[in-house]
């Protein structure tokens, strides 16, 4: 792991760790509704907590926005340059189309962001806390590594196609 | 009547419905501070800074943060703050995490938040994350903790 990385995943995992205490908690507008509070158009503000991003620059940062039951994590994948940017959207739209199966992801990242993930407390009861910041942080240190693989071999095989292609033109 | 009175939320006038503003959580303070009243320790801080004394420059910034005061001169404050943070050696961090007392540790991670928060200064972002890792280091997560439970912003 890269000198300045390590720094940046320990304040995530601590801010994490931290806003990760969540409780049951019953609608205070709604009879009978249990939601999200960090989702809502919230009429009590003592419900929300303080949000805390991180950022290491300009393009790499996270937000957490913690709540009575609820977290959201947004994650600003670092995106250098137009093949990147495209990377990102088409690999976080990927995933998201299959929400079900990640449990915490969210369907539509938050604005200013790539991805988000929203952990209820149904997710802390059901799972291990401390797995579930163990997962944001691994996808947080791989989706860096993959994108910039996909942007490599997207490149070689540019370069494969066009030399292919355009060797018909050679005489 | 062109509202829908089906739509009006009754209880937002109720003033005994028991829900609360962001305003109502801010807690009361004797007397709001003004640009004027913090200028002296701005300066101070700058001189502290300069002049390489980091321990008391980052001692003097977390003792008394403009709580009460409106976003410019938090946002002055704030600046001054960070050129304090900045100046200082990584090697030397430890050392004055060290002799902060806990509720100077609370209002260091205020700081190291709202510099990761703020444009101008997230370019930075590397000196504030080394602070953060070794406060972590000393204090644990309890910090961390109290920020999010924190009303009183700066």
């Amino acid at each position: 792991m890269s000198q300045s990385l390590r720094p940046y995943l320990t304040a995530v995992r601590y801010s994490l760790e931290a806003a990760l205490t969540l409780s049951n908690f019953s609608s205070q507008e709604v009879e009978r509704h249990n939601r999200p509070e960090v989702e809502v158009p919230n009429t009590s503000a003592e419900l929300l907590l303080q949000p805390m991003q991180i950022a290491r620059n300009e393009n790499d940062q996270v937000l957490i926005e913690p709540s009575v039951n609820s977290v959201r994590v947004s994650i600003k994948v670092k995106q250098a340059d137009e093949i990147e940017q495209i990377l990102v959207h088409k690999f976080t739209r990927f995933l998201e189309q299959r929400a079900e199966a990640f449990y915490i992801l969210r369907r539509v990242p938050i604005k200013g962001y790539s991805i988000s993930f929203l952990i209820t407390n149904y997710h802390t009861e059901t799972m291990k806390t401390n797995k579930l910041v163990d997962f944001i942080i691994e996808f947080m240190e791989e989706v860096d590594k993959e994108i910039s693989e996909m942007k490599l071999f997207l490149n070689a095989r540019a370069r494969f196609v066009a030399e292919a292609y355009l060797g018909e033109f050679v005489y | 009547m062109d509202q829908d009175w089906r739509r009006i939320d009754i209880d937002a006038f109720d003033p005994e419905s028991g829900r609360l503003t962001e305003k109502d959580l801010i807690p009361p303070y004797p007397n709001n501070v003004t640009l004027q009243d913090i200028e002296p320790t701005i300066n101070q801080l700058r001189n502290l800074a300069s002049s390489g004394d980091s321990i008391s420059a980052i001692k003097l910034a977390t003792s008394d943060p403009p709580y009460s005061g409106d976003e410019n001169v938090k946002y002055q404050y704030f600046l001054a703050v960070m050129t304090a943070l900045s100046q200082v050696k990584q090697s030397d961090i430890t050392n004055i995490i060290k002799q902060l007392s806990p509720k100077q540790q609370d209002v260091l991670i205020k700081y190291l938040y709202k510099g990761m928060a703020v444009k101008e200064t997230q370019k930075q972002g590397g000196v504030l994350l080394a602070w953060f890792e070794k406060l972590t280091q000393v204090a644990g997560i309890n910090p961390v903790v109290h920020y999010i439970n924190d009303r009183k912003t700066v």
